[in-house]
């Protein structure tokens, strides 16, 4: 059993990590080679003050908390707190990236890394429970939803378990092979699917950028498709 | 604002809207090759990767759309429709569609989603109030419009919108509601002659005057069916001083682009005939009316599409309230004794930049002035946005399900009078009070003015009521 943690802890990790950094990496250079290269001179125009305030005003989302968004606001606010912090500065991780990448991170403080792993190990669920039982999420909710949700949870669930032996149920090893391998499932999936917004949420927030319209690109479009003599 | 839902969705009515080819074959073809078009010219790409590749659809917008609100219907859900689109997107445009469909077989777009998104991109007035909640910043009302522009690519658009863009760009008048240029100056002639008899002053409308300060467009329809918000606007000029310093153009005198609602190409094109027309009369300022998605086009794009010596664009609210700081016109708080209320354009306030000027003048003048709740950069569409307002067909969807939410804000301030300084919203709102049996009237900003102003060298505001009340039958 030993054998097969090395291998997850080894290289597996590695590889996991570095098809996540490569996948995000793309995503960031196609985001920002298109905005340079199509965008050009015109991203001067966009309102980038307005653009700051609407995109900061949901680091602390105070002003979003509306009657019916309250607790699912709490929710995915206190499990991306957890979900950012816990796999980066959890004292257990920190030798993690000392040993791989050499770099020593500050460490969170241990009471305060259990009470983000709670949350985020109850509040995951809650997301879910909201997708299934809010009948305006259910319907916008997909099957790779639940899937995503479970894929950040294991995680967490596991590592917890792990670091309190008398929560635990299985031997230490298995337990512990059980959160590296979930982790690493986690970090192939996060350029594929919707949480490569990790990376993508600020470029989310350029639609004012976008507004800014190509001149030219109308004429262009209506030429390809019919013809110099195109009419309305 | 606690909307009631209609409950029963099978009793929401649809948004059907007329469109010019409904036999049209081969639609998801035609859809592809014009998305592929767009695709390559535009700038679209990076917007739609970032978004198709990260939405999380968490549902927040649900708590924003009146649409939704008021119907129940989750294909209104905004996050609901723009996957529409950038499901396509990803299926036929990325890396990973090309993987899903060879791994997972995933479907392609067949001609029943182009449908789908027909419908579904026009049951959403584009006001972006949903764009406030969406913590990924996703902007549904941009997704709306490019899916109504590659729509109108492949051939399928609103007759009401297409008829009236080519009668603008391609036809004998140049406007969209057909008006020549000799009505054009018997409107005119007509308005200064109700001008004298009411202000006392005679005056003749400045027409194709070259190097004046301002170039003056409106909504052309507000030459027909607005003469009050247009006297209110001389009358302002007028009272100013500034007679002399603005003109209309007989070539083009028809600030509405419809552009803005389905198609980049119209948009352009109709605001470049706003510069040239502006520059043909060298004129130095473009001063557009009331008129919200006019106002925002030309503040937007005049500069993207104008070329270097694009002119600056002012509203000619932000005219008014300057002449009123300045003391270069009065009006008189005596007049308007009413309750009023003020009905903030989306493409003004949430997409534009007047949210404060408009109440910085009616609490100037007006004595009981209340707010809807909530208003400014937050209000609710009038419900007939996105050039809904223009399809009459939709009529019954606008009142019973887009306005529902807007006809309570209404209610609810107990105003007698509501002020919108947009042709397309008074339209809507005028139908919606009469539709929901709201007792109260439907005005521009400047029609107010028109009646609080005094003229100088004229009639006071006062003299004016006097006379009015004396012609009146007793």
């Amino acid at each position: 059993m030993n054998h097969w943690l090395d291998l997850a802890r080894g290289p597996l990790f590695a590889f996991s990590l570095l098809i996540m950094l490569l996948g995000l990496v793309r995503h960031v250079v196609l985001q920002v080679h298109g905005l340079v290269t199509r965008k050009g001179p015109r991203l001067a125009r966009a309102p980038w003050a307005t653009i700051a305030t609407a995109s900061l005003s949901w680091a602390v989302p105070l002003r979003h908390m509306g009657r019916r968004t309250t607790l699912f606001t709490l929710a995915s606010f206190s499990f991306h707190l957890g979900g950012v912090l816990i796999p980066l500065f959890l004292g257990a991780h920190i030798v993690l990236w000392e040993g791989l990448l050499g770099i020593s991170l500050p460490s969170l403080d241990g009471r305060v890394a259990e009470v983000l792993t709670v949350l985020t190990i109850v509040f995951v669920p809650v997301v879910a429970g909201y997708r299934s039982f809010v009948r305006r999420a259910r319907d916008i909710s997909r099957a790779s939803d639940f899937v995503i949700l479970l894929l950040v949870w294991l995680p967490f669930a596991t590592g917890f378990m792990a670091a309190h032996p008398a929560l635990d149920p299985l031997p230490w090893t298995t337990m512990m092979l059980l959160h590296v391998l979930s982790a690493e499932a986690l970090l192939i999936s996060i350029p594929f699917t919707k949480l490569a917004h990790i990376v993508l949420f600020p470029f989310n927030r350029l639609s004012e950028v976008h507004w800014q319209l190509r001149p030219g690109a109308g004429e262009q479009v209506a030429t390809a498709l019919y013809g110099e003599e195109a009419r309305v | 604002m606690a909307t009631q839902s209609i409950g029963d969705i099978s009793r929401v009515p649809r948004a059907h809207y007329h469109i010019e080819n409904p036999a049209l074959e081969h639609k998801a073809e035609r859809f592809l090759r014009a998305f592929a078009a767009v695709l390559q010219y535009t700038d679209y790409r990076p917007l739609l990767d970032a978004y198709s590749a990260s939405s999380a659809r968490c549902g927040r917008c649900v708590a924003s759309c009146q649409v939704y609100q008021a119907s129940g219907d989750p294909t209104h859900i905004p996050c609901y429709r723009s996957h529409l689109l950038l499901d396509v997107y990803k299926r036929h445009f990325t890396a990973t569609g090309w993987l899903g469909a060879r791994l997972a077989g995933s479907a392609p777009l067949t001609d029943a989603m182009v449908d789908e998104m027909a419908e579904a991109f026009y049951t959403c007035m584009a006001c972006r109030r949903c764009t406030i909640e969406c913590p990924l910043g996703i902007d549904h009302g941009l997704v709306t419009r490019l899916g109504r522009y590659i729509l109108s690519m492949a051939g399928i658009a609103p007759k009401a919108l297409q008829v009236s863009v080519r009668e603008q760009l391609e036809g004998d008048t140049g406007n969209t509601s057909k008006l020549p240029r000799p009505a054009l100056v018997d409107t005119l002639e007509f308005l200064a002659d109700e001008m004298e008899e009411s202000l006392g002053v005679k005056l003749q409308f400045p027409l194709d005057e070259t190097d004046r300060e301002f170039a003056f467009f409106c909504a052309v329809s507000d030459y027909i069916m607005e003469p009050d918000t247009l006297m209110g606007n001389a009358a302002v000029l007028y009272a100013a001083g500034d007679w002399d310093r603005w003109t209309i153009g007989t070539q083009n005198y028809d600030a509405i682009n419809y552009g803005l609602f389905y198609s980049d190409w119209h948009l352009e094109r109709i605001v470049t005939r706003l510069v040239e027309e502006a520059a043909r009369l060298r004129a130095r300022t473009l001063l557009v009316g009331e008129c919200g998605h006019a106002s925002r086009t030309a503040r937007q794009f005049v500069p993207i599409f104008g070329g270097t010596n694009a002119p600056p664009v002012r509203s000619f609210i932000e005219y008014t309230l300057e002449c009123l700081e300045k003391g270069k016109i009065r009006l008189d708080p005596e007049i308007v004794t009413a309750r009023v209320t003020y009905h903030d354009p989306c493409n003004m306030a949430r997409s534009g930049w007047i949210v404060e000027q408009p109440r910085h003048i009616l609490r100037s003048f007006v004595r009981d002035f209340v707010e809807m709740t909530p208003h400014g950069t937050a209000n609710y569409c009038c419900g007939g946005g996105g050039g809904l307002v223009s399809m009459d067909e939709t009529h019954a969807w606008r009142m019973s399900v887009a306005g529902l939410t807007k006809a309570e804000q209404i209610r609810a301030t107990g105003a007698d009078i509501v002020v919108a300084p947009c042709a397309n919203c008074k339209k809507q709102l005028k139908e919606l009070v009469e539709w929901h049996k709201i007792p109260c009237q439907v005005v521009g900003l400047h029609d107010l003015v028109l009646q609080a102003i005094d003229i100088p060298g004229g009639n006071t505001a006062r003299e004016r009521q006097a006379l009015k009340s004396a012609a009146l039958p007793a």
